[in-house]
């Protein structure tokens, strides 16, 4: 078989409708084949990006019509590293989830891994195509599933938390498509490197309608304040497993979508200043509430939100420099808060409330989990020699190129918030003594694995940055090229 | 005359836009806002079949009455791009009422003023 970039597409689609017949031949098919699935995309992923760095973006033709008619799927740098990190790290959440919980009956199991195809098959499909209307498609998959797995305990509030992000969801999808109706009716073509070509040509007023559309469609999934207020609630009442997703998946694909539209689609640059302000205030408001959360997976939700929002500082920057610390930063928020999604999931496995106080004197009873959330918050804080380090010291370096005195001062000042609140649960872990009786649970062997791989990356990373750095930094030109962009999609045959 | 037909589509689909604006944001009963989200995925559809319509137009299709003849034909992109939003728009519809099936097993009411174990 051919390596093609179709398969990301492809296999995680057919597995999400096979899984429920193949669990008529045999019931653990429906847990093994999705890692299967995701060990092949991991190895496609890697073997595509060597082929990527060396040379040209492999731009793959669906079904025979070439660009700008037909869908048409674009591997480059950016959108190529982008794949890889979602493959490698959903590979190392089904890792996870294989023995999550072996209570769980058969049927819900099926639902749970069917979902999560189509999960995987949305996140990927909004990075690596190339026609607007398709990525529009592969959000609304993401959505769909997003919000079924939201409400995937009965037990828990989760058909509301659900509710309430499909009104939110609708809202998106409802902008998002409205902008393209109105920019089909401009450009006469769906194809992103065809719009980009003739967007010189459209009226700057009605680019500026399309774009705010955009921006409210693509910002809702990228978690921008003030349009975030699904995201906690849907962290808190998803399964644990899944919240990483959330965090490390969807959301990235929400602000791939958001910064390909901005960057490559539009050629306004004053949209960066709306880009930066919206970035600070969702990183001060979304920080300052993380601060006074009592509850562990709130806290990491507010906490993503801050993150999304220095993302999106470093993108709206626009310099090279800024550009790569934004990927750099991305990458590192997927590992990190993917690991303290994942280990406090244990932490709080039998807690109903999960609050932090019930995490007091965890650090003696399960040493390894308490160890990799404390790894996890440190780098997340941006302490050295962590990963998190470098990707805010590139951001600070950037702004100070860009001579952003008051980005930097409100990025030190949000890491001074960041270090005391996810220190106050660290304090807690170690140096209180355990009152609460729950029971415990301790992370199953493949658990531990996904735990010790991800931190085991926060720390070979933080030590040796030069290990993705050159990668990162040919997925930033990747952005910024512009022109490389149209050339290598619309001369492909 | 043509002129008023065109001016009748847009304005219909923003008047069903509005009105399905009003019933999400107004109603607080569950299953009307899920009306009002199928009223307002419903205007904006016809927005975009009102886009792509040219008066006097004929279907898309290169049969062999039209081969030829200079008949205009109506843009065939903007229906088929409806075709896939009014499934995903079912899709989105499916699951926001079996999420109502859930709360309201779950609360006993379809009042959103009941449900608030989450903040609003």
């Amino acid at each position: 078989m051919v390596i093609s970039p179709v398969h990301y597409i492809a296999l995680p689609l057919l597995a999400a409708f096979l899984i429920p017949l193949l669990g008529k031949i045999n019931k653990e098919l429906v847990r093994i084949v999705p890692g299967l699935v995701l060990l092949y995309l991991s190895y496609v992923s890697v073997t595509l990006m060597t082929q990527v760095l060396q040379g040209s973006p492999i731009v793959e033709i669906i079904a025979g019509w070439s660009p700008p008619w037909g869908i048409n799927l674009v591997f480059s740098a950016f959108s190529g590293f982008l794949v890889s990190l979602m493959t490698i790290l959903g590979f190392l959440i089904w890792v996870y989830t294989y023995n999550f919980k072996p209570e769980e009956s058969y049927s819900q199991t099926t639902k749970f891994y069917t979902l999560f195809m189509m999960l995987i098959t949305g996140t990927i499909g909004i990075v690596i195509t190339g026609d607007i209307f398709n990525l529009f498609v592969f959000m609304e998959i993401t959505a769909i599933s997003s919000y079924s797995l939201t409400a995937f305990y009965r037990e828990r509030d989760g058909a509301e938390a659900a509710f309430k992000y499909v009104l939110i969801g609708s809202f998106a999808s409802f902008f998002v498509l409205l902008a393209i109706v109105i920019l089909y009716t401009q450009v006469g073509t769906l194809n992103m490197a065809d719009i980009a070509r003739k967007m010189p040509d459209v009226d700057p007023y009605i680019k500026g309608v399309i774009l705010l559309f955009f921006f409210i469609g693509f910002g809702i999934e990228a978690e921008m304040f003030p349009l975030n207020g699904w995201a906690p609630d849907v962290y808190t009442q998803a399964p644990g497993p899944i919240a990483a997703i959330f965090s490390g998946m969807v959301v990235k694909a929400g602000v791939y979508a958001l910064i390909r539209v901005i960057f490559t689609l539009f050629d306004v640059p004053s949209v960066l200043n709306l880009l930066l302000i919206m970035g600070l205030l969702t990183m001060v408001v979304a920080e300052v509430i993380a601060m006074r959360q009592e509850r562990i997976k709130r806290m990491l939700a507010y906490s993503s939100i801050g993150q999304m929002g220095l993302v999106l500082v470093a993108f709206s920057i626009g310099t090279k420099d800024a550009i790569f610390a934004a990927i750099f930063l991305m990458f590192n928020h997927a590992v990190i808060k993917g690991l303290l999604f994942l280990s406090s999931t244990f932490m709080v496995y039998h807690s109903k409330g999960k609050e932090i106080s019930e995490m007091n004197g965890l650090g003696k009873l399960m040493p390894f989990t308490a160890f990799v959330f404390s790894l996890g918050a440190m780098a997340i804080v941006g302490l050295p020699p962590f990963s998190g380090f470098w990707s805010k010291l590139y951001l600070l370096m950037a702004a100070a190129d860009a001579q952003l005195v008051a980005v930097i001062a409100i990025v030190l000042v949000i890491s001074v918030i960041e270090l005391a609140y996810y220190f106050r649960v660290v304090h807690r872990i170690y140096f209180k003594e355990r009152t609460s009786v729950v029971p415990i649970k301790t992370p199953t062997i493949n658990a531990k694995f996904t735990l010790a791989v991800l931190a085991l990356v926060i720390v070979v990373i933080g030590v040796y940055p030069d290990l993705i750095s050159g990668m990162i930094e040919q997925a930033a030109k990747d952005l910024l090229d512009k022109q490389n962009y149209i050339h290598y999609v619309l001369s492909v045959r | 005359m043509n002129q008023l037909l065109t001016i009748s589509f847009y304005g219909t689909s923003v008047a069903l836009i509005l009105i399905g604006l009003y019933a999400v944001l107004a109603k607080k009963n569950l299953l009307k806002i899920v009306i009002g989200l199928s009223i307002i995925d419903g205007g904006l559809h016809l927005l975009f079949v009102s886009i792509g319509y040219i008066s006097k137009g004929t279907a898309p299709i290169f049969s062999p009455e039209v081969v030829g003849t200079n008949a205009v034909m109506v843009d065939p992109v903007p229906q088929a791009l409806v075709l896939t939003a009014i499934v995903i728009g079912f899709a989105v519809t499916a699951v926001a009422l079996s999420l109502v099936i859930r709360l309201y097993r779950h609360h006993n009411t379809v009042s959103i003023d009941e449900i608030k174990n989450l903040k609003w």
